[in-house]
Order: C-alpha cells, then structure tokens, then sequence
C-alpha cells in the first residue's frame, strides 16, 4: 500500500464530493458531499503523515509523525461544528422557504 | 536712535486708532478712546521734542526697499532735517492741543470713541507724510489725510450740508492730485526714482542738479507746476479753494487741526519739500497763485458773517501768502508764517469753537424745546453755500457781541491770535513771519527790478491789510458792544478747563519770546552739510546767487525777533554786502508798510464795527457790485455748479442717452439675433445630439444591466459551478503553460 | 506487491469506501444516502488503522457516526416530507457537475501521477503501536495548547449560534 494508493481514494472521495455539491437538488446532500470533501481532506492529511513526514526533515522545526493525525482530529472538529451550524441554517430556510431546495432559495436572483 | 523715536512717533497715534478698530470688529469700543488717543499723542509729542533736542541734524538716510518691479525698486524711508523736525512737532503739539480740546468739546457725541480714532489716524497720516524721504511716501500720506480729511469733515453725516461738503472737499482735493500725480510721474519718467534724498548720488535732488538746458528746464517747471496742483488742492489755493470753507461743516476742532494747522499746510510742505526742483518759470506760477489767493480769500471773509467762515477763507488767504512766499523764494519765511500761523490760526479756531461750544449747549437745549425744526430746513442744498438763512444760529456773528465779559479766558486769548495774524508789531509771532514774508517779496523784487515781484507785494500787502480788518470785525462783533441775542447771551459761559488750557498753551505759543525757549539756536542747520546745501541756486536765480532760500538758513534763528529784525528771512550765507543793504532797506519798508496797512486796517474796524462810525451796510449798498462780487465769493461756486457740474451733468446725460439708445441697443440686438439663430441652434443640437446620446447611453446601459443580471440566478450551485469551472480552468491553463 | 490478506483487506476497504460514496451521491432517496455515508465513514476508518492511526480511527466513528450523521438524519426528518425524500435531479445539471468533478479528478490523477516525490512511497512496516497517549501529550502540550483551545471556543461558538439560527423566532 502506497501513499499514491491512498491519494487515489482520496482524489475519488473529492471528486464525487464536489459532484454531489454541484448536483444535488437537497442541502442536506450537499452537506453529505461536504463531509465527503473533509474526508478526503482527512485522509490526505494522515496518509502524508504516514509516508513523507519521516523522510523529510523541515529545518527548524520538531515534525512528528502525528501532526497530521492531530490536524485530521480539528478536521472532525470543524466538521462536527459546521454540521450544527449548516443544519441550524437548513432549519431557518425551512422555516422562511417552506423548502430546503437550493434553487428555490433565490433571494438574490437578479 | 532716530528711528526708533520716528517709529514711536508714527506708531502711537497709529496704535490708538488700531485699537479702536479691534474694538470695532467686536462692535464695541474701547472704555477710553479718548484718553487713549491723547496719550498717544503726548508720547509723541515728547518723542518730537526729543528729535529737536537730540538728533538733528541727522544727515543719514534711513531707507528699506519696498517694492521692486523689474529693475525698479521704490524705498520707504525717513528723512530727517529741520524742516521735517519742525513740522513734526507742530503736527504733534497742535494734534496734542486739540486731542484736548476735544475731550471738552465733543463730550457727549454719539460717536465720541470714533472722533479721537479718526483723530489719531489723522495724525499717524500727517506724521507719515512729513517724515517720508520720497515722493510716493508723501503720497500715500497725502491721500491718507485726504481721507480723514473726508471722515472728519462728514463726521455728523447724518446733516445733508456735512455730507456734501465732505464730498465736495474729497472731489476737489482729488482734482489737484491729479496733477501731482502726473508730476511725479514726470519726475520718475525722467530720474527713475522717487527718492527725495537718498544718502547716495540718486536722490531727486541730487540729480536734478545735474539738470541743463532750456528743453530740461521748460520740462522741469511743468513736472514743478503739475506737483504744485497737489498743493493747491490741498492747500485750498485759487481755483480750488471752494471746499475749504464748507469743510467748516466738521466738528470745530477738526477745523483747528487739519483744516487751518496741519493738512492744509502740508500743500505748503510739499511744496517747501520740492524747492530744489523749481524753476524761475514755476516759482512766478506759485507765487502768482498764492498772491491771488492771499487777495481773493481776504476779501471774501470781510463779509461773511458765520464765524468759522471767515476763519475759513483767512486761512486759505494765509495760505496763500505762504505760498507766495516759496514761489518768490523766501523759503524760509514761508515756513516760518506756517509755524506761527498754525499755533494762532489753531487757537482763533478752537477759540471760536469755545464760543460756538457755549452756544451750541443753549441751542441743543432749544432745539429739543422746538422738536429739531430748524434742522430740517437746510437739508436739500446740492452744494452746500453760506447764505444768511444757512448760518447755524450759534455760528452767526450777528447773534453774538459782548462776550469778553462771559467767556474772558477765550476773549484773551483770540485776542492774542488776532493780533497775531494782524501783524501788531514786535510782541506777536505773526508780525515777523508776515513781515519776512513782505520782507523777502519785495526785496525779490528790488533785487530782479521785477514788475512781477513788485505786484505780488501789493497783493501781499493789500491782503495784510485787509486781514487785520476782518480778523477784528470778527473780534468786535463777537466780544465787543452790546448782546444782540439776549437769549444766546444769558446762556453762553466760559468753557471747561480742558477747553481753556489749550487755548492758553496756543496763546503763549503765538508770542515769539516763547519760542525762543525751545527753538535753540545750537540746533541750527550748518550750511556744509551734505544735505543742506542750496540746490535752487542754479534755477531759482541762475546768475545771482542771491535768495534767502538757503536752506541754512535758520529756521529757528528767524524765529527770534532780533534774527528776523537782522536778517529778515535774507541772505547770511553769502556776504555780499550790496544784496544785504538792499535786503534790509526793503525789509524796513516792508516793515514800514505793513504796520501802516495794519493799523489802517485795525482802524477801519474799530470805526465800522465799534465805535460805528460807518454803516457797514450803507458802504454795502453803495458799492453793492463789490459787495455782491465779496458776498458770493467771486462766484466760483456759482462757476463750478453752473459749468463744471452742469457740464458734467449734461455730459453724463448724454452717455446715459448713448448708453441706453445706442450701446443698449447694439447690446440688445445682438442678444436678440444670438437667441433667434445662435440660440435655436444650440437648442436643436442639445434636444437632438445631446440629450440623444445621453438617451442612448442610458438605454444600452439599461439592456445590458437586464441582460446580464439573469447571470445572476440567487441559486447557489450556479456560483459553485463558475468557481470551480474557472478553478478547473486556471489549472488547465497554467498546466499548459 | 504480494498480494497477501492485508493487501486484500485494504482493497476491500478503499472498494467499499468507493462505492459507498458513489451511492451517497447517485442514489434518489435521502435517507439512503445517509446511510451510504455512514458505510463510507467507516470504510475510511478502516484505512486510517491502515494507516497505524487508530485513535482517530476511532474518533472518526464516534464523531462522524455516532454524532454528525445522526445530526443529518435529524436534519432530514426535521425539512423533509414524504415527498421531498426523493432527491430531484436535473439532467443538464448532472452533465455539467458530472464534467466538471471528472475533469477534477483526471487533474487529481495527473498530479499523482506525475509527482515523482510521492511515488514508491510505501508503508514502512513499523509495527501498530498506540497513538493515543502521544496524542494526548502532543494536544495538551505547547505544541497544539493553543489550536486546541481555540477549537474548543469555536465549537462553543458554533453550538451558540446554531441554537440561534435555528430558535423559531427572534425576539428584540
């Protein structure tokens, strides 16, 4: 298993992350393709702590194999705290749009 | 030294009228102008005494440039010799005196503050003038004075008569400037400066010595003629004497200070001033005027009948005699007849302003018995003339008499001024300078065996004696014989102290044996200073070297009895002993003969007016023709309304005419072919080309603003999709590259 | 590579992975998709033991699985009717997102692809230890003190103003 193995899943979950973002007619999906976003983000960040932080040596500062492990840990942070909030908004457009349709949500339409 | 006095000197009375007028813009005013403006005025005072003790003679030139245009360059400076120094502290002690007198006289004014602020820019004017070392100097203060002049005279302007004479008197005075003016450019076109006496070889003075020729000379006397028409505006000289006689309509003391003592006399100044550059030409000019107006002026006033009328033309016939006396080169005489004539001609004035004050108080309390009525009916005079009906009752000799026994402090001392400019003999300074006056013409004309000069001594002689009876009209009528008013008389008194102290300084100021004390004979300009020597030699008389037009000569020596008695205003600095014998033999005749007309004259007015020997109205009716020619003042106001203002008016009228018909109608037609067709066809182009393309612009922008704005759809995923299109994009480019 | 029973199980992790994210984004029905979410959670924490990181792995079920997906099927029960289960589609949009994430893919791809630094980079075989003793010392160290207490500030701030956002009505 090679680091290019894991960027792959992680190029895929990107991919069909954006895809969802783009396509989807629910803001709950969109949120589904944001998590999947995160995750691949998540993913990156441990596989390059895994594989390259060990043979790189960054002068001038202590890098340690877990760092990326420990920004993954605040990318599930941010990612629990964006769910709250992106569903409280979700909720406040239910309420005012009778519908949480993305395209029906065209306050700004020129 | 010296100019740290001079600035005190100018700065004082300066300084008092800038704080009026700080004052002023917080509209209010100062708690004391009054004794502000006298103080500032004994400081300088002092700092003039100072001068004539200390520093003259100051040969030094005191000079900063002011303005340089090109290679031009016009200095302000001081210059300081005898004369600047005597001038100064006549202007000082007079302006002192009736600061003063004021403080009595205008008590009680609505606009009292600003009477001694305009008083004291009067002053800083008069001193700024006397003092500067060149021609645009003098001019500037020369219409500063001019201006106060006009301030001071329209000071109640709220009387119609005040407010055309201080017109009048503007006008009149602006005519002679003209002239001046256009002598000094003259004078610039030819020498490139205007610096009298500059220290080096650049002055006026020194370079019009260097003068030659017949052409240099006729172009000399016309620049000395044309700068002399200042003077006789200033002056009140024939033609243009006619506003200093309804300049009585100011406040009595400002006819003391600037209508017989100081502004009328810096005419005479200025003149003193230019002597160098006078030509034999000019000078019979000036003297010629002066001998008129010396002649013309005393005639006059034998038949007025306001007060401070026949003080009026007296000074202008005084004047007129020290004009005489500069234009026959008795230099130093004329100055000498300015001095004393200003300390006695200040007196007589502030004596009848006494009179007029003991009055006044009567009337003002009758006048708010009769609602003012009086008041209203002299209004609607387009020039202002004395005509009995137009005499303010409490100027009106006719309602006076008797008032030696109310008011003795005035009656002595007018009585002293009066012998003063009569000429009485020996004890009165006016003697000895008319007397150098006479002295000087005659012995003129002795020496040149000029008709011209011999004339000119009749004139003079003629106005002596016609002074001395009019100066004594006036006493007899207003102090002698019965009270012809009862009313006026039972009211009149003696005036305040600070009326009467002035009056008695003035006084003892007119007998010379006081001012031997303080005119010393050590401060006596030497002859051999640079600054002082005799330029006019070569154009006053070019081949005698004869005049007592040295300028070392000795102003103050001639202040003294004896040196007058010696020397007569003569020459001393040439010892030629033919000119001196016959310059003392006509100075005794002249002596001899003005003590005869002055009796005569003296005699004459005690028989008419005291003892009533004559009827002064029977001698009128039968030489009614003289009398009338007298009473309307030779008709020169009668000449300038019927001529000169008719003609201006006519002429405006017609301007008017070709402003409206023709200039007005070019103009109109103009406008109206310019808004048929120029007007239409901007009005085409702006509806069409214009307002077009402003419509265009507006219309494409409006389609494209509704075209464009469905990019924006509000949803969501459309913005998602530009973003990450154009992120796709960018990589896809810069991969490429 | 031999192809021995780690290798095996690793396929079948990032195999599930996959497909499960393939049907969160295809499928019509919302709580389908969540549930597909929920594979692909776990499938991505099996490959975080994979890679020797098993306190996040764990971390990543609790979270993700035991709180956030919760959270979105609470967020669908709460907005959507019967109705609005079924996702609708518009097929010029698919197109056009479809395009556009492939087209970010092959970039992806390439990039892999064409880095020589990453490549041949393989696990070096360092025998699974446990991670979440140092983890800890890391986070309550210096080193991480401060993101960690700034995360927290930022997750009370969160919960603050999504309480706000989504209270029925704002009073003055």
């Amino acid at each position: 298993m090679s680091l290019q193995h894991y960027l792959v899943i992680s190029a895929i979950l990107f991919s069909l992350g954006i895809f969802a973002v783009l396509t989807r007619k629910n803001a709950i999906s969109i949120l589904m393709g944001i998590e999947l976003i995160l995750n691949s983000c998540n993913l990156n960040f441990v596989a390059f702590s895994r594989f390259v932080t060990p043979s790189e040596n960054i002068v001038g500062s202590e890098v340690f194999r877990l760092d990326g492990q420990i920004i993954a840990i605040f990318g599930i942070v941010l990612a629990a705290a964006e769910a709250a909030v992106f569903l409280a908004i979700i909720l406040a457009i239910y309420r005012e749009f009778g519908s949480i349709r993305p395209d029906k949500v065209d306050t700004l339409k020129g | 030294m010296v100019v740290t006095l001079i600035g005190i000197i100018l700065l004082c009375p300066l300084a008092a009228f800038a704080i009026f007028a700080l004052f002023g813009l917080a509209k209010r005013s100062f708690p004391r102008q009054d004794l502000l403006s006298t103080a500032a005025m004994l400081v300088a005072l002092v700092c003039s005494f100072i001068l004539l003790r200390e520093v003259v003679p100051d040969p030094e030139p005191h000079t900063v440039d002011w303005i340089s245009i090109g290679k031009i360059t016009f200095s302000m400076g001081f210059y300081l010799d005898s004369v600047t120094v005597i001038m100064l502290i006549v202007v000082t002690l007079v302006s002192s005196l009736v600061h003063i007198f004021s403080i009595g006289y205008m008590h009680g004014d609505p606009r009292y503050p600003r009477f001694f602020a305009y008083l004291s820019l009067f002053s800083f004017s008069m001193l700024f003038l006397v003092v500067s070392d060149n021609l645009l100097g003098i001019y500037i203060g020369w219409e500063l004075v001019g201006l106060c002049s006009y301030l001071l005279i329209g000071f109640w302007f709220e009387k119609d008569s005040a407010a055309n004479a201080c017109k009048k008197a503007f006008l009149t005075t602006r005519v002679g400037d003209i002239g001046m003016f256009i002598g000094m450019m003259m004078l610039f076109a030819k020498f490139k400066t205007l610096s009298l006496y500059d220290g080096s070889e650049n002055g006026i003075f020194t370079l019009v010595e260097g003068l030659s020729g017949t052409g240099d000379m006729i172009w000399l006397s016309i620049a000395g003629v044309l700068i002399f028409c200042g003077a006789v505006g200033k002056s009140a000289q024939v033609p243009l004497h006619t506003w200093l006689p309804d300049a009585m309509e100011g406040p009595t003391p400002v006819s003391a200070l600037i209508h017989a003592a100081t502004m009328v006399a810096a005419g005479v100044y200025l003149t003193a001033r230019m002597f160098p550059i006078l030509t034999p030409g000019s000078s019979l000019v000036i003297a010629y005027v002066g001998g008129i107006t010396a002649l013309v002026a005393a005639t006059i006033a034998i038949v007025r009948f306001d007060i401070k009328r026949v003080l009026a033309y007296s000074t202008v016939s005084q004047l007129g005699y020290m004009m005489l006396a500069i234009g026959a080169g008795s230099y130093v005489a004329g100055l000498f007849h300015l001095t004393t004539h200003a300390f006695f001609k200040a007196l007589l004035f502030l004596g009848s302003g006494s009179v007029i004050h003991a009055f006044h108080a009567m009337h003002a309390h009758h006048n708010d018995e009769h609602t003012n009525g009086e008041e209203h009916e002299h209004d609607d005079h387009s020039l202002v003339h004395e005509h009995g009906s137009e005499i303010p009752p409490d100027q009106d000799m006719r309602n006076m008499g008797g008032l030696r026994r109310k008011m003795p402090l005035t009656f002595i001392t007018m009585l002293i001024a009066t012998l003063s400019i009569s000429g009485v003999p020996f004890i009165f300074s006016g003697f000895w300078s008319k007397d150098a006056i006479l002295g000087g013409v005659l012995g003129r004309a002795m020496e040149w065996n000029s008709v011209h000069h011999y004339l000119l001594f009749g004139m003079a002689l003629c106005a002596a004696g016609i002074t001395a009876f009019y100066m004594f009209r006036l006493i007899f009528m207003t102090f002698f014989g019965e009270p012809r008013n009862q009313e006026m008389h039972d009211m009149a008194h003696e005036s305040l102290w600070v009326m009467v102290v002035p009056l008695l300084v003035l006084a003892i100021l007119s007998l010379p044996v006081v001012n031997k004390l303080w005119f010393n004979k050590d401060y006596i300009i030497r002859p051999d200073q640079p600054h002082v020597h005799a330029p006019q030699h070569a154009y006053v008389s070019p081949d005698t070297k004869t005049g007592d037009v040295d300028f070392g000569i000795v102003f103050f020596g001639i202040s003294e009895a004896e040196a007058a008695e010696d020397e007569g205003g003569q020459d001393i600095g040439h010892a030629d002993d033919a000119h001196h014998a016959a310059h003392e033999l006509a100075h005794n005749i002249a002596m001899v003969l003005s003590i005869i007309v002055a009796g005569l004259g003296i005699l004459l007015s005690w028989l008419f007016y005291h003892r009533r020997r004559f009827s002064a109205e029977s001698v009128a009716t039968k030489f009614s023709p003289v009398y009338n020619l007298f009473w309307n003042k030779y008709y020169f106001d009668e000449f300038y309304d019927g001529v000169l203002v008719a003609l201006t008016v006519w002429k405006s009228r017609l301007f008017a005419k070709f402003d409206l018909s023709v200039v007005d109608g070019i103009v109109n037609g103009v406008a109206t072919i310019v808004r048929q067709i120029f007007a239409a066809f901007i009005g085409f182009f702006d509806n069409r080309v214009v307002d077009g393309i402003v419509n265009r612009v507006a219309e494409v922008t409006w389609a494209a603003g509704g075209r464009i704005r469905r990019i924006q759809t509000g949803a969501i995923q459309t913005y998602l999709f530009v973003v990450l299109g154009g992120i796709v994009l960018i990589i896809l480019i810069f991969r490429a590259l | 590579m031999e192809f021995t029973l780690k290798t095996f199980i690793f396929y079948g992790f990032a195999l599930i992975t996959i497909a499960s994210a393939l049907a969160v984004v295809t499928v019509r029905n919302i709580v389908h998709a969540a549930f597909a979410l929920m594979v692909t959670l776990f499938g991505v924490a099996g490959l975080y033991v994979f890679l020797q990181a098993d306190f996040l792995a764990a971390t990543q079920v609790i979270v993700y699985v035991g709180g956030i997906l919760v959270l979105i099927l609470f967020g669908v029960m709460m907005t959507s009717g019967r109705l609005e289960m079924r996702i609708h589609i518009e097929r010029g949009q698919l197109l056009l997102g479809g395009g556009i994430s492939l087209a970010l893919l092959m970039l992806l791809l390439t990039v892999i692809a064409n880095t020589p630094r990453w490549e041949n980079l393989t696990d070096d075989g360092t025998p699974l230890e446990p991670t979440t003793k140092q983890i800890g010392e890391l986070i309550l160290n210096e080193k991480f003190l401060l993101p960690f207490e700034v995360a927290s500030v930022l997750l009370l701030v969160a919960l603050i103003g999504a309480a706000l956002i989504s209270r029925k009505e704002v009073r003055d």
